[in-house]
């Protein structure tokens, strides 16, 4: 049963289209790479998947549901998608807004109404699992880039989403840190979560992506492979290392 | 689901999270409404009003004191037929628009009008209707002639004209800065209501934290900013020179002000001299 | 809050504007001195500009449903300077009437009076006297909340006094047409009961997250402080302001020699006769009573302008970047 359903999706900017026509299955527990040059609409689909944008043109479903703009106005089923959907910017600067990093990752879970032992539960396991436990006490303001690309996953992580979107998510990160949150993502994936994450290097993903969307300057998906019929593809191989 | 025997994960994260019951509560919804907010806004700065290109281009210089002149003479003329000049002339500036623009025009400036009408209506039991139909043609005039000129120059061109009025360089500096950074801050503002929005996956307990927590947050990006315009300004040699007045046809200038600057003379001296006051 | 055009006179607009004309001099001294000690103050003051517009953009919610925005005159003047604050946001405000038709662009003078200083400098002074007494949030929820209503009372004044300055013979108000009994408690009603608090919580909250995130980017004030003489100097001129709108009116009457009253009346009357429905509108109808036409308005118009241009002059050559030496 597909989790994501989306058929012949479009969106235009005012002046630019950012994706054109898109028709796509995402199953649950899939770990879908996006790639292609910037500005080639992956960010513009990992914003309508989050439902921060509704389509021009076409449908979008999520677990069988018709996500369009009476959807999102009805703040009851928005949150509930919220819910089930996070989404770790690109700028992760504008997704930290409190003035610490535990109480970043707390705002999550304490909207969910957990208790306070579960709430500091879950502070500790998601600093933990991003390994930016050191970083607890620190306000996000004054983190560098990519403490705060950690504590970002941190804190959408807390609220145990169902599927993860991740924009960029290793830029300015060390090459150890890119390797502790892919596999973190891999264990992610493991555990039943579906991962999207949009990405322009593609050695940086090539060990874990199970299935690659390749998006050209047009805002167009003009390829759509698993990671085996990949590795029989040389030519796109090669036109992927030179994005 | 079975758990991955591999995964070091807790077990929370190894369940989906039952879906939370989420009450109705009104606190949510100014979010959104200030998204479409500053959508419309981050829109009118990316494209600003489409600016007219006639071949009848003014300097900037000549718009600003054509704006000035014309709005200090209708809110100081008080009879029926100056203000029908008045109106005239506009109507001919008007004519000059291609017929989008017009519309664009009239749409906004019926806005414009039903707003300022609805205000001053309550005194029409106070005052009477001469004076609320004589201060609502003056107010819509006024309003018309200010949408004109938003419409037929854009900013950049204000600066220029500023310039040519000598207007101090650290004021247009600080215009154009301020201009700039609407747009990236409000990009940034905008991310962050998202960015919130994604996370408020209940009604906010505390939406005046969140409020606090957005501009706290807004206004040390600005102060960011600040540091890094600076530190730019300085390794690129900033000599105080913003922007350079352009040349421009002198005698259009002088022709497309004269009709305005005859009309404030009229209004000045026609009392005394001519008796038409 | 933004007084919008045609509802103030052309003198009371004059008026302001030139009493403006000083206080943005003296701004413009000061951040000069500020600039010596916190170099990024200068893009500060556009980058503040545009954070006072998203401010007063952003809709806020308030109990019971509707919205209301605050305007952030006291935060800034706590966050950047207070004079830092009136620079910045007299860019708002001048933005404001001329890009987004938000606030009249002749009553530019009266707004930026308004908002940008008499808003900041009420609340800054509450802040420093609260810092004084070491309870500084204190200080400045007194200081946003007095802000803000002073700043709508002197707009609901400026407004309301408009019927009184300028009418008509028959005592039809030529612009705004609410005088003090009804635009003062208006406006103050308005801000006193919803507006204030708004301001309050806006203000306290923000300040409260920067002070915990980054106390260090909060404004100081100079060691040597000769704050309260400036103080002096505004709050005067503030008070000045609104006698000066009501001196005018009095002072135009004592001008005219009498025979040239006479001629002019004469001359004025003449004029009006065969315009019938220019009657009850005509502006020299407003000083009739006095007996005063014609040439004195022009005279005192085209003598205000001049004024305006050469204090504006002044302004501009004070402002100049001196020529550098080269070396």
């Amino acid at each position: 049963m597909a989790l994501i359903d989306l058929t012949d999706l479009s969106y235009d900017y005012p002046n630019t289209c950012g994706l054109a026509s898109l028709s796509l299955t995402i199953n649950p527990g899939e770990f879908v790479c996006l790639m292609g040059p910037n500005g080639s609409g992956k960010s513009t689909l990992l914003r309508l998947l989050s439902g921060l944008a509704t389509a021009t043109q076409g449908t979008y479903h999520f677990n069988q549901q018709l996500v369009d703009s009476g959807y999102l106005a009805d703040a009851v089923k928005r949150q509930q998608l919220h819910q089930q959907i996070g989404m770790v910017f690109q700028n992760t600067d504008v997704q930290l807004f409190n003035p610490t990093v535990a109480e970043e990752v707390a705002f999550g879970p304490q909207q969910l109404g957990l208790s306070p032992s579960e709430v500091t539960k879950r502070i500790n396991d998601c600093l933990a699992l991003t390994r930016s436990a050191d970083l607890r006490d620190r306000v996000p303001y004054q983190l560098s880039g990519g403490e705060k690309k950690r504590v970002a996953l941190a804190s959408v992580l807390a609220l145990n989403p169902q599927v993860l979107l991740l924009d960029e998510p290793l830029n300015g990160l060390t090459i150890a840190a890119q390797q502790q949150m892919l596999t973190l993502l891999q264990q992610l994936q493991a555990a039943g979560k579906t991962i999207i994450m949009a990405s322009h290097n593609f050695q940086q993903v090539q060990p874990v992506g199970q299935r690659f969307l390749i998006f050209n300057a047009d805002h167009q998906v003009t390829a759509d492979v698993t990671a085996s019929e990949l590795a029989t593809l040389p030519d796109l191989q090669a036109q992927l290392m030179t994005l | 689901m079975i758990p991955n025997p591999k995964t070091e994960l807790p077990n929370w994260l190894q369940r989906p999270t039952p879906p939370t019951k989420i009450r109705r509560r009104y606190s949510r919804q100014f979010l959104a409404h200030n998204q479409r907010r500053l959508r419309h806004l981050l829109r009118r700065l990316a494209q600003p009003a489409p600016v007219v290109t006639s071949n009848w281009h003014l300097s900037a210089q000549a718009k600003l004191l054509r704006l000035g002149l014309m709005l200090g003479l209708i809110a100081s003329v008080q009879s029926p037929s100056w203000l029908w000049l008045l109106g005239l002339m506009l109507g001919i500036q008007l004519m000059l628009l291609p017929p989008r623009q017009l519309r664009y025009f009239g749409r906004h400036w019926l806005l414009d009008c039903l707003v300022a009408g609805l205000v001053v209506l309550p005194s029409y039991w106070l005052a009477g209707p001469t004076t609320v139909l004589f201060f609502g043609l003056k107010t819509s005039l006024m309003l018309a002639q200010a949408l004109h000129f938003r419409l037929t120059t854009p900013f950049a061109a204000i600066l220029t004209g500023l310039k040519a009025w000598h207007c101090p360089n650290v004021i247009i500096m600080t215009l154009a800065i301020a201009m700039i950074y609407l747009r990236m801050l409000g990009q940034y503002l905008l991310q962050t209501t998202e960015a919130m929005d994604l996370r408020l996956v209940a009604p906010a307990r505390h939406p005046y934290h969140l409020i606090g927590a957005l501009f706290g947050n807004l206004y040390l990006k600005s102060y960011t900013y600040a540091l890094e315009l600076y530190a730019a300004m300085e390794a690129r040699g900033f000599n105080g020179q913003y922007v350079k007045a352009t040349a421009t046809n002198r005698w259009r200038d002088y022709l497309a002000v004269s009709p305005s600057l005859l009309l404030m003379g009229l209004w000045l001296f026609g009392g005394h001299y001519f008796g038409i006051n | 809050m933004h007084i919008p055009d045609n509802y103030l006179s052309p003198a009371t607009c004059g008026t302001l504007v030139t009493a403006m004309v000083p206080i943005w001099t003296v701004a413009v001294l000061k951040v000069k001195v500020q600039l010596k000690r916190q170099r990024e103050t200068l893009p500060m003051l556009g980058i503040a500009a545009s954070l006072a517009f998203l401010i007063m953009m952003f809709n806020l919610p308030i109990p019971g449903g509707t919205t209301a925005h605050a305007v952030g005159g006291t935060l800034l003047a706590v966050l950047i300077g207070p004079w830092a604050a009136c620079l910045a946001l007299t860019v708002t405000l001048f933005l404001q009437a001329l890009l987004f038709g938000d606030g009249g662009i002749l009553a530019f003078g009266a707004n930026a009076l308004n908002m940008a200083v008499i808003m900041p400098f009420v609340g800054y002074a509450c802040y420093r006297l609260g810092q004084k007494w070491h309870h500084p949030k204190v200080g400045l929820a007194i200081g946003a909340y007095l802000g803000i209503n002073t700043a709508a009372l002197v707009a609901g004044i400026e407004l309301g006094l408009q019927p009184l300055i300028a009418h008509t013979a028959s005592g039809a108000p030529l612009y705004c047409p609410y005088g003090l009994n009804i635009a003062v408690p208006a406006m103050l009603g308005a801000h006193l009961l919803v507006a204030g608090w708004v301001e309050v919580g806006f203000t306290l909250l923000v300040y409260q997250f920067v002070q915990k995130v980054a106390p260090t980017s909060l404004y100081q004030t100079a060691p040597k402080t000769s704050q309260r003489r400036w103080l002096g100097l505004l709050l005067g001129l503030a008070i000045l302001t609104p006698l000066g709108l009501l001196a005018s009116n009095t002072a135009w009457g004592e001008w005219g020699p009498s025979e040239l009253k006479h001629l002019l009346a004469q001359q004025h009357l003449a004029a009006q006769v065969p315009q019938g429905m220019a009657h009850g509108f005509h502006f020299q109808a407003l000083f009739s009573d006095y007996a005063i036409a014609g040439l004195p308005v022009s005279l005192g118009y085209i003598l205000s302008a001049l004024t305006a241009i050469v204090i504006f002059g002044l302004l501009i050559r004070g402002l100049q970047h001196d020529p550098q030496p080269k070396n």
